[in-house]
C-alpha cells in the first residue's frame, strides 16, 4: 500500500490535477518515496509542457532507472534530438528487464508515451505488453487510449475488462472506464458522467481538468448550458489548450453563440497554434479549397 | 459493265450449272460424269457425287429442299439428298431413251421436267416418282426444257429448229392416271401452245423471261432471239448477232434490260435488250462456253467450259457512299439521295444519270459538307468523275451533275480541303488538285505507285499502294508516315478522326492518324465495310456476319447476315447500312460483349459492373474470354457449374467461394488443392477445414505445430489415440511437447528402449527406472550403453498467435466488385444511362448476384452489430478471429474504422458528410442533391460545422488527446447508427428567419438580405428525420426565397432611384413585382405601401389605386387605410397612367431572379435546382444570383428521404 502522500500525488496525477502537483512541495530527499513522488512531478511538469523545469528538478546523476526514463521522456518532450532520447529509452526498456516489478512498469510507460508521440503505435503496445497478463495499470490506461485512437474500441475493452480481474477498484481504473465510456458513448455517457461528477466533489483536489473532463461530458450529451458553464468556470480558473477547444465546440453549437465561438477559437489559434484542433482544421480548410477545385463555378446570372 | 470474277475452278468439261437458292452452293455437272457442289464464296468443294455413267448435263436445285436433280447421257435422272450427314441418290427416275439435256423441279408442284435427245419432254411426279406427262412433238433432240416461273408453261428448245411453248394446265387440274405405260393418256394434258420457228439452226437454250412474256433462246446459227407472247400468240421480236460460233445459252438479266450469253466462241457477251446490241464482250483464251447459269435472287452468275468453271459479277453491288454528321449520301439508280438517320427522311439530291456508262453504278463518292458538294468517280469511260453541288432538299428538278457540275477524268478523286480535291490518274501516277471550278491549282507525281487514295486529313491523303498506305501532305508535297499493309480498299475514319481503319479484302488495320500505332485483324472471307461505334469500337461487315474488332485486336461476331451489307454508321445498339440494292437499312443488334470487352481492356470497372448487373451476358466464350484476360474473379459471378466455379475460385483465390463450392462437390481432389492454395495465401483456417474433411491427420497435426495451435494439437492426441494409431499419437506428442504422452507411447509399442532414453534424457529418473524395471532390467545391464546429455528438444516456442489469426490479403479487384455490387444497389439503379446494352432480362446469373449481394450486406451488418465497427474486408476476418478466441489481439492491431467513417456511410446529408471532414463527398452530394456548384461562400459553414463535431479531452498525461466525436442522438451508439450532432436544426434556422423579417420591417434592407442568404445556406446542411420536416425545411426555402427576392427587387429599385431617376418605368416596374412576392401579410403591405407612393409619384394614379384597394383588404390600421384611401380617390379622379409598364396584373407570372423581368405562366422557364426560383431560360447554365451557389437549370435529385 503506499503512503498517503504518495497515494495523493497518485490521484493528482491520475485526475490530470498537473498544476496543483508540480506546484506542491517536494518531500524531503530522504523520505523513501521521495523518488516515486519526483518522478510524478516531473511527469506533471512534461505534461504541462514544462520539460525543462523538469529537467532542473531531476538529479543530474540518476539515482534509478524510471527517473532517467523521466529525463529521457523530458529530453525528447523538449523536441531536441529526439532520436538520442528514443534510443535511450529502448535501451532502458531491455536494461529494466531485471529491475524491480514496479521500476519496470514506470519505465514501460514513459517509453511507450515517447512512442505513441513519436506515432510508432505498434512499438508502443508491444512495450505495454498489451495483449499480454501484465499487471501494470498504467500500461492498461495507455493501451486502451491507443486502441481508441485507431476506433478498436473492443481490442480497448478487452484490455480493460482483463485489468478489472486484478486492479480492483482502483481509481485509476474508474478513469479508465470513463475514458471507455466517452468513446464509445455506451448508456449516454453516463459511466463517465457520473465519474467526473463524483471525482468534482472530492474535496481532496480541484483540477481544471475535471470540470473539462465533466463539459466535455456533458458537450457529448447534447446538454449545452451546462457544458458551457463548465467550460467558463474551467477558463476561469485556467485557459489551457483543452478547455478552450472544447468551448469552441460547445459555443459553435449553442444558438446565438457562434461570434463567441470564432473568437474563442481565433485565441486558441493564437495562443496554441499546434493543438490538434488548430492543425487539424487547417488542413480540412485546405481539403476544402481542393475539393473546391472539382467544380466550375459558372458566370453569375 | 464490268466482268468481276468471283470465283473460278478448273475441271473437266463443264456441261450443267446450278445455283443453290439460298446457300453459297453452286453444282456443276461434268463431262465426264462427275457432278461437284462448291461453297463459291469460301472457295472449297463441298462435295462430289458420281454415280452417272457418262457426261452429266442437267443439274437443277429444288428450290426450297435440300434436294438436287441431275440428268446424264446414262438417260437417267437422279434425285440426291445434299444433307451432308445423309448424302446420297434417293432416287432414279427411269424413262428416256437417250441423253437427257435438262432437269428442273417445278417452283411449287412436286413436279420434274426433263428434256431429252429421245425427242421427248417429260414431267415426274417426285413423290410418287412416275413420270405423268411425255410431251411429244419435236422432230429432233430437245436441248432445253424449263418451266415458266409462275404460269403453267414449259418452253423447250430442239435441234429441229424450233422453240415450243406448252401449255401444261391440264396436268394441274386433273389428277392424272398414274400408271406406267398409259402413254395415251398423256396427251390429254400437254398441248403445244406455240411453235416458234426462226433459227436456222439447232437451237440449243430457250428461257422465259423472269417477270416479261418474252423468251429468250440461243441456237446454232449464233443467234440470240428475242420472243413476246401474248395470250394468244408469239411472235419473234428481234435477233442479237455477233457471236462468231454456237450460242449455248442465254439469260435475262433480272433486274436490268439485259441479255447475257454464252458461246462457244469463248466469249461471254452481254446485251441491251432494247437495242439488240452488245453492251460488253468478255473473251476467254482457250474455253469454249457450254453453259450459263443465274442465281435466283443474287446478281450472280456461273458459266462452264471446257477447262471449269466461273462464278462472276457483271457489277459492283457496293453502293458508293459517303457520311456527314447524321446524314449518308449514297447513289441509287445514279441519284445521290440524302438519308437522314434521324428522321429516316430519304430524298434524291443530285443525279448521275449521265455519268460513264448507264449499266456501271459510280464507284465512290466523297462529300464535302461546307460547300455540300460531291465527287462521284465511276470506273466507266477508263475512269472519270463529275463534281457538282447537291440540290436542295426541298426543290423539285434535281440538278445533273453533267449539266450542273464539272467533269474529269481520273481513276480516283477525294476532298482534301473545303475547297479542294485530289484526282489520281492511275495510268499517269498524276495527282492533281482542283478547285471547286475544276480548274487545276497544282500538280505532282505519286511518290509511291498508288493504286487509290483516300482522305487523310485535311490536305492530307492516303495513297494505297500494293504493299503498304502512305500519308501524304499535298501542301508540303511531303510524306508524313507509312505503313506496312495489305492493299487498302477502304478507309473508315472514326468521328473524331483520331483513329482509321483501313480495310484490305481480308485484313483490317486499325491505326491512329498518324499511323504510327496499329493492330489488324485478319479475316479468311471478304471484308465488305465498316463503320465507327460512338465508343471507339471498329464494327465491319464480311460477306455474312456483322462483327467487332476492339482497339487492341480483339475481334468477335455481332451477328450473322443472310447477305452482305454495307456498314454506314454505327449508333448506339443501331447499325444502319445500306443493302445490296443500296437500300439504307437500320439493323439492332447487341452491343453488350463488345461494350463489356471495351470496359474490362480500359479499366472502366464501373461500366464492367454496370454491364454486368444490368445486361444479360452468359456464356461459354465470356467467361473463357474474362479468365485468358486475367479476370478470373469476374468471370466466377457468370458461373454456376460448381466445379468450374471451383477452378475459378482457386484461381482467384477467392476461398469463400472455394470453400462452399468444395463442400458442395465434396471430392478429396477439391480438398486438397483447396488446402493448399489456402495454404499459399496463409489462411490457415480454411486449410484446416480442408485437412479435417479429407481427414489428413498428419498434415493438420503439422498445420497446427506451425500455426502454435497448443489446444488443437492436445485434441489431435486425443483424436490419433481413439483412432489407435500409434506414430500419430507420437507425432502429436512431439509436436506438443508432451514427454510422458512420447514415452507412454513407445511403452505400448514396446520399445523399452527408445522409453527409457526418452525418460532418462528428459530428466525423468523415476520413469526411466520404472521402464528399465518393467523391462526386467537393473541399472547393470546398461552399463555398455552410451551416456546421452539431457535433451534439448522441445517445441518452438510460439512467437506469433498465427493460430488466432488469418494473414491478411490485399484486397484485389475482386474486392472493387463486390463493393460495387454491395452499393450497386443505391447507385447504379438510379443511374439510368446504361447506354446500349441488352436489358434486365432477369437472367439467373443476375439473379444470382443479387442475392450474392444481399448476403454480403447481411454479413456485414452482424460484424457491426457484434463489433465495434469494421471497414475493409481483412478486417472482418481478423476481427471474427479477435470474438472466437477469448483471447486478445496482439500488438500489430489494424485500426478500426473511424466514427467519421461511420458517419460518412450511414448519411446521405451533406451535413454529416461535412461534420465528419470528408468535404469532397459532401460536395458531390450537395450537388447532385440541389445543384450547388459554387461552394466557396459556403467555407465558412463547413469548417464550423466540422469544428463543432468533435472535441478534444486528454485521458494520460503527455499523451496526444482523444478525439471525441459529438454525436446527433446519445442513444444510439451502434455503429451502425451513429450520425454527427445537428449543427443546425430547423428551429435555430426559423429564429434566423425571424430576424429576416424584423430586417425588413425596419428597412435595413441590406441586413435581411444577408440574412435571408445566410438562411439558404443553413437549410443546405439541416438534416431532416421524418416527412413533416421535410416539408418544413422545402416551405422554409421557398420562404426564404420569396423574401430575399423580394429584398433584391426593392434593392435593385433603391439603385435605380439613385443612379439612373429618369427609368421611371423600371422603377415602377420592380416596385409593382415587389408586391406579386408571397410575403406574409405585414411585409406585403410594406410593399403596397411602397408602390402607392412610387406609382402616385410617377402619375399612375390608376395603378396606384388599384394596390390601395389590395392594401385596404389587409385590414391595416386607421391611418394606413386613410392613406389608401386617398389614392383611391386620386385614382377616381385621374384614372389613368402616365407611364407605361410591363405588369400584367391578371395572367399569374413569377419574377426571373436575374433579370427581375415577368415570366408569366406557360412561358418556358427554367429553375434553380434548390430554392426552385425562376429565370428565363437564357440563363441556363450560369449562377444562381439569389444564392450565388447553384446553376440554374442544373439537375437534381432533392434532399435524401429523411432518416
Amino acid at each position: 500500500m503506499d503512503s498517503g502522500d504518495l497515494y495523493h500525488v497518485k490521484q493528482q496525477f491520475v485526475l490530470g490535477a498537473y498544476k496543483s502537483l508540480a506546484g506542491a512541495p517536494l518531500p524531503s530527499p530522504s523520505s523513501e518515496d521521495y523518488n516515486s513522488i519526483l518522478q510524478y512531478h516531473a511527469r506533471a511538469l512534461i505534461s504541462l509542457g514544462e520539460a525543462d523545469k523538469a529537467l532542473s528538478i531531476l538529479p543530474a546523476e540518476d539515482a534509478s532507472l524510471s527517473l532517467k526514463a523521466v529525463r529521457a521522456l523530458a529530453g525528447y518532450t523538449k523536441g531536441d534530438e529526439n532520436e538520442t532520447h528514443l534510443e535511450q529509452l529502448r535501451d532502458l526498456c531491455v536494461e529494466v528487464e531485471d529491475a524491480e516489478e514496479s521500476e519496470q512498469q514506470v519505465v514501460k510507460v514513459l517509453a511507450a508515451t515517447a512512442f505513441v508521440q513519436e506515432g510508432e503505435i505498434e512499438e508502443a503496445l508491444e512495450t505495454l505488453g498489451a495483449g499480454t497478463p501484465h499487471e501494470n495499470l498504467e500500461a492498461t490506461s495507455l493501451i486502451v487510449q491507443i486502441y481508441l485512437s485507431i476506433n478498436r474500441v473492443d481490442l480497448a475493452k478487452k484490455e480493460f475488462e482483463r485489468a478489472k480481474h486484478w486492479a480492483e477498484d482502483d481509481l485509476l481504473l474508474q478513469q479508465i472506464e470513463a475514458t471507455l465510456g466517452l468513446v464509445s458513448g455506451r448508456d449516454s455517457y453516463s459511466n463517465p458522467q457520473s465519474f467526473f461528477a463524483e471525482q468534482m466533489l472530492n474535496p481532496s483536489l480541484s483540477s481544471s481538468h475535471l470540470l473539462t473532463s465533466r463539459g466535455v461530458t456533458y458537450l457529448l450529451r447534447g446538454e449545452l448550458i451546462e457544458a458551457n458553464s463548465d467550460f467558463e468556470e474551467a477558463l476561469k480558473v485556467d485557459a489551457n489548450a483543452e478547455t478552450l477547444a472544447a468551448a469552441v465546440v460547445a459555443a459553435g453549437l449553442t444558438k446565438g453563440k457562434q461570434s463567441e465561438s470564432d473568437a474563442l477559437f481565433e485565441r486558441l489559434q493564437a495562443e496554441y497554434p499546434g493543438h490538434p484542433l488548430v492543425l487539424d482544421l487547417k488542413s480540412k480548410s485546405d481539403a476544402f479549397d481542393s475539393a473546391l477545385s472539382q467544380f466550375t463555378v459558372p458566370a453569375l446570372a | 459493265m464490268q466482268f468481276l470474277v468471283k470465283f473460278e475452278s478448273k475441271s473437266n468439261r463443264v456441261k450443267g450449272l446450278a445455283f443453290h437458292p439460298t446457300r453459297p452452293l453452286l453444282a456443276a455437272s461434268l463431262h465426264n460424269g462427275n457432278i461437284q457442289l462448291w461453297n463459291y464464296r469460301m472457295g472449297v468443294l463441298v462435295d462430289r457425287l458420281d454415280e452417272h455413267d457418262g457426261p452429266v448435263r442437267g443439274v437443277n436445285f429444288h428450290p426450297s429442299r435440300p434436294l438436287l436433280l441431275t440428268g446424264g447421257d446414262d438417260y437417267k435422272v437422279k434425285v440426291w439428298d445434299i444433307r451432308p450427314q445423309s448424302r446420297r441418290c434417293m432416287f432414279t427416275l427411269h424413262g428416256h431413251l437417250d441423253y437427257v439435256r435438262t432437269v428442273q423441279f417445278h417452283h411449287e408442284m412436286p413436279w420434274i421436267v426433263s428434256s431429252s435427245d429421245d425427242q421427248t419432254i417429260r414431267i415426274w411426279n417426285s413423290t410418287s416418282r412416275n413420270c405423268i406427262a411425255i410431251l411429244t412433238g419435236h422432230s429432233h433432240y430437245v436441248m432445253s426444257a424449263w418451266f415458266h416461273p409462275k404460269e403453267d408453261l414449259i418452253v423447250s428448245a430442239s435441234m429441229d429448229q424450233t422453240v415450243r411453248v406448252w401449255d401444261i394446265s391440264g396436268l394441274r387440274r386433273n389428277t392424272p392416271n398414274s400408271a406406267v405405260g398409259t402413254f395415251d393418256t398423256f396427251d390429254t394434258f400437254s398441248t403445244v401452245k406455240y411453235v416458234l420457228e426462226g433459227h436456222d439452226r439447232g437451237v440449243n437454250f430457250a428461257i422465259f423471261h423472269p417477270t416479261l412474256p418474252l423468251i429468250v433462246s440461243a441456237a446454232d446459227d449464233r443467234q440470240i432471239k428475242l420472243w413476246r407472247m401474248s395470250e394468244t400468240k408469239a411472235w419473234e421480236v428481234d435477233s442479237c448477232r455477233g457471236h462468231f460460233n454456237n450460242v449455248s445459252s442465254a439469260l435475262f438479266h433480272p433486274r436490268h434490260e439485259l441479255i447475257i450469253s454464252a458461246g462457244e466462241d469463248k466469249t461471254v457477251r452481254v446485251w441491251d435488250m432494247g437495242k439488240r446490241t452488245a453492251v460488253q464482250i468478255f473473251r476467254r483464251e482457250h474455253d469454249r462456253f457450254w453453259v450459263l447459269a443465274a442465281h435466283p435472287d443474287h446478281t450472280l452468275y456461273a458459266a462452264g467450259h471446257d477447262n471449269g468453271l466461273i462464278v462472276f459479277k457483271l457489277e459492283r453491288e457496293r453502293p458508293a457512299f459517303a457520311i456527314h454528321m447524321d446524314n449518308i449520301y449514297y447513289i441509287r439508280d445514279k441519284y445521290v439521295r440524302q438519308h437522314d438517320l434521324n428522321t429516316g427522311n430519304d430524298v434524291g439530291v443530285l443525279s448521275v444519270r449521265k455519268l460513264g456508262n448507264q449499266y456501271i453504278p459510280p464507284r465512290t463518292l466523297s462529300f464535302n459538307p461546307a460547300e455540300r458538294a460531291v465527287v462521284v468517280q465511276t470506273t466507266s469511260d477508263n475512269g472519270i468523275y463529275d463534281i457538282a453541288r447537291l440540290g436542295r432538299e426541298t426543290s423539285n428538278d434535281l440538278p445533273d451533275s453533267s449539266t450542273d457540275g464539272k467533269r474529269g477524268t481520273a481513276n480516283s478523286v477525294v476532298w482534301v480541303a473545303r475547297n479542294r480535291f485530289a484526282a489520281l490518274n492511275k495510268a499517269t501516277q498524276i495527282i492533281e488538285i482542283r478547285d471547286l471550278s475544276n480548274n487545276i491549282m497544282k500538280t505532282f507525281k505519286s511518290p509511291v505507285q498508288a493504286n487509290d487514295i483516300f482522305y487523310g486529313g485535311t490536305s492530307s491523303v492516303l495513297i494505297a499502294t500494293s504493299t503498304n498506305i502512305v500519308l501524304f501532305d499535298v501542301q508540303q508535297q511531303k510524306v508524313l508516315a507509312e505503313l506496312v499493309t495489305n492493299p487498302v480498299k477502304y478507309v473508315v475514319w472514326s468521328p473524331d478522326s483520331q483513329t482509321v481503319a483501313l480495310l484490305s479484302k481480308h485484313a483490317i488495320t486499325l491505326a491512329n492518324k498518324t499511323l504510327t500505332q496499329s493492330t489488324s485483324v485478319h479475316e479468311t472471307i471478304r471484308i465488305k465495310s465498316g463503320a465507327w461505334d460512338d465508343s471507339g469500337v471498329f464494327l465491319y461487315s464480311t460477306l455474312n456476319h456483322i462483327k467487332y474488332c476492339l482497339p487492341h485486336g480483339d475481334k468477335g461476331v455481332i451477328k450473322t447476315l443472310d447477305e452482305p451489307v454495307y456498314l454506314t454508321r454505327v449508333k448506339g445498339k443501331n447499325v444502319h447500312c445500306l443493302d445490296r440494292s443500296a437500300k439504307p437499312r437500320t439493323i439492332v443488334i447487341d452491343p453488350t460483349e463488345y461494350r463489356f470487352k471495351l470496359a474490362l481492356l480500359n479499366k472502366n470497372y464501373d461500366e464492367v459492373l454496370r454491364i454486368i448487373q444490368t445486361s444479360n451476358l452468359v456464356g461459354q466464350s465470356i467467361i473463357s474470354y474474362l479468365q485468358q484476360k486475367g479476370f478470373p474473379e469476374i468471370a466466377l459471378h457468370f458461373v454456376q457449374e460448381k466445379s468450374v466455379r471451383f477452378d475459378l475460385a482457386i484461381e482467384c483465390g477467392n476461398l469463400e467461394v472455394a470453400l462452399e463450392t468444395a463442400a458442395a462437390i465434396d471430392k478429396p481432389e477439391c480438398w486438397n488443392r483447396l488446402a493448399q492454395q489456402a495454404l499459399e495465401l496463409g489462411n490457415h483456417s480454411v486449410a484446416e477445414k480442408a485437412y479435417q474433411r479429407t481427414k489428413d491427420f498428419d498434415k493438420l497435426s503439422f498445420l497446427y505445430l506451425a500455426t502454435g495451435s497448443t489446444d488443437k494439437l492436445s485434441k489431435m492426441q486425443k483424436i490419433a489415440e481413439s483412432r489407435g494409431d500409434p506414430m500419430s499419437k507420437f507425432h502429436n506428442a512431439l509436436y506438443s511437447g508432451d514427454v510422458l504422452g512420447r514415452i507412454s507411447v513407445l511403452r505400448e509399442c514396446g520399445l523399452h528402449p527408445l522409453a527409457y532414453l526418452t525418460a532418462s534424457t528428459n530428466g525423468l529418473d523415476d520413469l526411466a527406472a520404472e521402464i528399465l524395471e518393467a523391462a526386467g532390467l537393473t541399472d547393470a545391464d546398461l552399463e555398455d550403453v552410451q551416456k546421452f546429455e539431457q535433451s534439448t528438444l522441445r517445441p518452438p516456442p510460439i512467437v506469433t498467435q498465427t493460430g488466432k489469426l488469418n494473414w491478411p490479403t490485399i484486397a484485389g479487384t475482386e474486392n472493387f466488385f463486390e463493393k460495387g455490387l454491395l452499393n450497386g444497389n443505391g447507385h447504379i439503379e438510379g443511374d439510368e444511362g446504361a447506354p446500349y446494352v441488352n436489358g434486365v432480362d432477369g437472367g439467373a446469373a443476375l439473379d444470382e448476384w443479387a442475392q450474392e449481394g444481399a448476403e454480403d450486406l447481411e454479413v456485414e451488418d452482424e460484424a457491426w452489430d457484434l463489433e465495434a465497427g469494421a471497414d475493409e474486408e481483412e478486417f472482418y476476418v481478423a476481427e471474427e478471429e479477435a470474438v472466437a478466441e477469448e483471447e486478445e489481439a496482439a500488438a500489430g492491431a489494424k485500426p478500426g474504422p473511424s466514427e467519421t467513417e461511420l458517419w460518412v456511410r450511414n448519411s446521405p446529408f451533406a451535413a454529416d458528410h461535412v461534420a465528419a471532414g470528408s468535404f469532397d463527398s459532401a460536395m458531390q452530394l450537395l450537388n447532385r442533391q440541389v445543384g450547388v456548384v459554387n461552394f466557396e461562400p459556403l467555407k465558412p459553414i463547413f469548417l464550423a460545422i466540422y469544428r463543432s463535431s468533435h472535441v478534444y479531452l486528454s485521458a494520460n498525461a503527455s499523451l496526444p488527446p482523444l478525439h471525441l466525436h459529438l454525436r446527433r442522438s446519445i442513444t444510439d451508439s451502434t455503429p451502425s447508427k451513429v450520425l454527427p450532432v445537428s449543427y443546425r436544426t430547423l428551429p435555430a434556422v426559423k429564429a434566423e428567419l425571424q430576424e429576416g423579417y424584423r430586417a425588413v420591417s425596419a428597412a435595413k434592407l441590406a441586413d435581411a438580405e444577408t440574412v435571408f442568404r445566410s438562411v439558404l445556406y443553413s437549410l443546405l446542411f439541416v438534416t431532416v428525420s421524418s416527412d413533416e420536416e421535410a416539408k418544413e425545411w422545402r416551405e422554409l426555402i421557398t420562404t426564404a426565397r420569396e423574401y430575399l427576392l423580394a429584398v433584391s427587387l426593392e434593392l435593385e429599385r433603391r439603385r435605380i432611384v439613385q443612379e439612373e431617376p429618369e427609368n421611371v418605368k423600371r422603377s415602377l416596374e420592380l416596385a409593382a413585382y415587389f408586391t406579386q412576392c408571397k410575403l406574409q401579410p405585414p411585409h406585403v403591405t410594406i410593399a403596397l405601401r411602397s408602390a402607392i407612393l412610387v406609382f402616385g409619384k410617377a402619375n399612375n394614379h390608376a395603378a396606384a389605386a388599384k394596390f390601395a384597394r389590395r392594401l385596404i383588404e389587409f385590414n391595416p390600421d386607421s391611418k394606413i387605410v386613410a392613406k389608401a384611401r386617398q389614392a383611391i380617390s386620386a385614382g377616381d379622379r385621374n384614372p389613368r397612367n402616365a407611364v407605361e409598364i410591363d405588369f400584367d396584373e391578371f395572367t399569374p407570372f413569377d419574377i426571373c431572379a436575374a433579370s427581375y423581368t415577368p415570366i408569366y405562366q406557360g412561358t418556358p422557364s427554367l429553375t434553380c435546382p434548390y430554392t426552385g426560383a425562376t429565370y428565363q431560360l437564357m440563363y441556363k447554365g450560369h449562377l444562381d444570383p439569389l444564392t450565388k451557389l447553384t446553376e440554374i437549370g442544373a439537375p437534381s435529385s432533392g434532399l435524401p428521404a429523411p432518416r
